[in-house]
């Protein structure tokens, strides 16, 4: 079951491997062609961006190969499904000892995607982050940090704080 | 939804974009639908106004492992616009209550069966086939199987609503599987491969015991046959012995990438989670019809 | 804003209304100053003189950009000297250091191999150095309070207490040379004009460990400095040092650490001067003031909010003369 919610048809992505040398484009097989391509890179830097409607289209693609290469390196169908999509043969060995311990225990989806914004006046096609969790790379986003013992937060709280036992007194402020 | 507004003069600002490319026939199905989350959402919400709620029933204990190969018409239909949780839970429910007055037994595509119809116009107004089954297909009440027997040298093929209230019995006279899902090769081959006697006597087959998996290779008869059978990777055929040619040509029209297309396949079935969740809701209604059985048993005597 | 000069006739003209004390004695602050800037000045060159030979130490920095290991000389190298190695903005950003986990002035000589750690005043803890700043303001508004009046008023500092920053304000104890006097708006404002304008000026804090009897020598004239020198260099290390601190003329003793330089402060308010009894030392004048840090901004309304708070008496204990239970029970700041 993927965590996270798919779109009921998957996209065509005609143009996914540009075109062959007669003119015709690479149909189905370029598309999923292009789809190894990604999760190839995704499992090998853990972090990508690229266009929005190819990100979204891998991510249910890495979901499936963590959760057909959870069954474990010995099923054969697992590594079956591991050969075909990494290309690269020693992602192969990170996918199984790596990425399915990581992932075992996760009630979350293992991948997450951050939609970057689009320069003004737009038009151009949305860039995505995509990236698994666990990464060893600084947040997207940063940590929310706490000032509230910042110099300035210390002396207003308790400005506030003499404020409002002040008014609950009855004393004038 | 677009189509459906703008044909009444809306302008529609809910675009869906993946019904774009839809036909029209299925936009206004899934026009009128809601979808599960929303439907859950109000139906498990505090403020709900019906405050006679049908609590869940608790399942006793999980579905054994195998339930669904042996039922697979009470798993629901992947194809997104058909998928109606309730319509469903419905259908399954009425599925156990024909199963309690007429039980069908555990079957796969190869086994030997007979069923026994009612007919107003025959003799005994019952009416008898045996064959062989080359198809179990569709979901829920509309769950079909197809039995073969060539009768007269003339090859008969009849499918049967599983869950028809005309069908009195249902019997399995031999219990075994076959190397492909699909029998249909049965027509291009000679009548002896399809030909199944009447007074066939049932072999019992022991509660428990795994299922025997018949591994004949059907020889099939000369071309022009019903489909291109070199094209289907069949386990259950021999050699075809075809020109090269028929092999190319099927090599360039095959998808081999399909098999590897996680998501298709992810798309084209049902999740294991939901499967185990109604497979074990199957299960719980198993044995609510048999306990029902077994109080009017008592009941009675 | 306009201020009436007869307002401030009495603390700033040259006649004088009220003579209270030691005039005739020819103590002045302004002397006083310069005296112990000299004493002081000396006594850095003596102590400097005594390193002979400049031997090595290892000082690992931790910290951002990176974490580093550096050479530098002991006794001589100051954490400010290794920030200087490592990035500029660790030297107009720091505050204080932490030499192996110690708060450590930022101008002190480091002594032996040692872990270095900058703080900031936008960590994420920044205790240490809210506590340095608000020690550095009780500083700072000594270093007011013995340069803004006349001559014929001589201003005897007492001392100042453990910074609370949750107090509001920072607070000196003092004697002022006048009596019956509750100060307007417009004589505080004047008065906080001298150590506002310090945020321009790039002046050190020096930190320097003197022998007591040094220290008594430079004190004499402070009555109440005098008294407590033996208590604060019983209560050192060594039984008999005290730890001086300089900003530009102004020398004071203080045990902690204070900021590094008065280039981090932003705004500086005298806020209010009250009059205060104490058991040891009669009645004294309390002198509270507020700072902002230049690192944090704020603006003038909040400040104006936080100064009406800062004029209120500070909760701190008044100034009492230590005995051996007071030392006992000290607790850090």
């Amino acid at each position: 079951m993927l965590r996270f919610g798919i779109r009921n048809r998957p996209r065509r992505l005609s143009k996914a491997m540009g075109r062959k040398e007669d003119g015709h484009g690479t149909g189905p097989p370029g598309r999923l062609e292009r789809m190894t391509i990604i999760v190839n890179s995704l499992v090998r830097h853990e972090r990508i961006e690229g266009s929005h409607q190819y990100m979204d289209e891998a991510r249910g693609y890495t979901e499936r190969l963590l959760q057909i290469a959870a069954q474990g390196d010995k099923n054969h169908e697992a590594m079956d499904v591991a050969n075909y999509w990494l290309k690269d043969k020693d992602l192969i060995h990170k996918l199984f000892k790596v990425l399915v311990p990581r992932y075992e225990n996760y009630t979350t989806c293992a991948t997450r995607m951050w939609t970057l914004p689009v320069e003004y006046p737009g038009g151009k096609n949305k860039t995505s982050i995509l990236e698994l969790k666990g990464n060893p790379w600084p947040p997207v986003v940063p940590n929310p940090r706490n000032n509230s013992k910042s110099l300035i937060n210390v002396l207003l709280h308790n400005a506030k704080k003499d404020y409002r036992s002040a008014s609950k007194d009855g004393t004038p402020v | 939804m677009a189509d459906k507004l703008a044909t009444l003069g809306f302008r529609s600002f809910l675009s869906h974009q993946f019904l774009k490319r839809s036909v029209a026939a299925v936009s206004c199905r899934y026009a009128n639908t809601l979808s599960n989350e929303t439907v859950e959402k109000h139906r498990t919400s505090t403020l709900a106004h019906d405050k006679e709620q049908k609590e869940e029933k608790k399942i006793s204990a999980p579905a054994p492992p195998g339930l669904k190969h042996v039922h697979p018409e009470f798993l629901p239909n992947p194809t997104f616009y058909r998928r109606d949780r309730i319509k469903e839970k419905l259908e399954r429910q009425d599925m156990y209550r024909r199963r309690a007055v007429c039980p069908i037994p555990e079957f796969y595509v190869g086994s030997i069966m007979a069923v026994t119809l009612a007919d107003p116009y025959a003799s005994g107004k019952t009416n008898r086939f045996v064959g062989i089954c080359i198809q179990r297909a569709s979901y829920g009440l509309r769950a079909n199987f197809t039995l073969r027997n060539v009768v007269d040298n003339q090859g008969l093929e009849i499918r049967y609503d599983m869950y028809s209230p005309l069908i009195q019995k249902v019997e399995v006279l031999r219990l075994e599987k076959r190397l492909d899902d699909e029998l249909f090769y049965l027509r291009d081959a000679p009548a002896e491969f399809s030909t199944v006697p009447f007074n066939l006597e049932a072999v019992s087959h022991p509660p428990g015991a795994p299922v025997p998996v018949n591994t004949t290779k059907v020889k099939l008869g000369p071309r022009p046959w019903h489909e291109r059978w070199e094209r289907r990777n069949l386990r259950g055929v021999q050699d075809l012995g075809l020109p090269e040619k028929f092999y190319e040509k099927a090599k360039k029209v095959a998808k081999p990438w399909e098999e590897y297309d996680l998501m298709l396949k992810y798309r084209t079935s049902i999740n294991p989670q939901e499967t185990d969740e109604v497979m074990d809701e199957v299960a719980e209604g198993f044995r609510e019809i048999e306990r029902k059985r077994r109080r009017e048993k008592l009941e009675k005597s | 804003m306009v201020v009436s000069s007869r307002s401030l006739s009495k603390l700033f003209t040259s006649t004088s209304r009220r003579r209270f004390c030691s005039k005739a004695e020819g103590l002045s602050n302004a002397e006083i100053t310069k005296k112990r800037n000299e004493l002081f000045g000396r006594e850095k060159a003596r102590q400097l003189a005594l390193i002979t030979r400049v031997e090595k130490i290892e000082v690992e920095h931790v910290g951002p950009p990176e974490n580093c290991r550096l050479l530098m000389n002991k006794g001589l190298s100051t954490p400010f000297n290794c920030a200087m190695h490592i990035q500029e903005n660790l030297m107009s950003r720091s505050v204080l250091a932490l030499v192996n986990g110690q708060p450590w002035d930022l101008h002190r000589p480091l002594e032996d191999h040692c872990e270095l750690k900058f703080l900031h005043f936008k960590d994420e803890d920044p205790a240490l150095s809210n506590k340095a700043f608000w020690r550095t303001g009780s500083f700072l508004i000594g270093y007011t309070l013995e340069r803004v009046f006349k001559d014929q008023h001589y201003v005897q500092l007492c001392s100042f207490p453990r910074p609370r920053v949750e107090t509001g304000s920072f607070v000196y104890d003092a004697h002022l040379g006048i009596s019956d006097w509750t100060p307007s708006q417009a004589e505080l404002q004047c008065m906080s004009r001298v150590p506002a304008k310090l945020q321009f000026e790039d002046f050190k804090l020096e930190r320097l460990t003197v022998d007591a009897s040094l220290a008594s020598k430079m004190f004499e004239d402070n009555k109440f400095k005098s008294s407590q020198i033996p208590f604060i260099a019983a209560k050192s290390k060594t039984g008999h040092s005290v730890t001086l601190y300089r900003m530009d003329d102004h020398v004071d003793i203080s045990e902690g650490p204070l900021i590094a330089s008065t280039a981090l402060i932003n705004r500086f308010n005298i806020t209010a001067i009250h009059d205060i009894e104490s058991e040891d030392y009669g009645s004294l004048k309390r002198v509270q003031g507020l700072s902002t840090p230049k690192q944090l901004p704020i603006h003038f309304w909040n400040y104006g909010i936080l100064c009406e708070r800062a004029a209120k008496l500070n909760p701190a204990p008044m100034p009492a003369q230590w005995n051996k239970e007071a030392m006992a029970t000290r607790n850090n700041a």
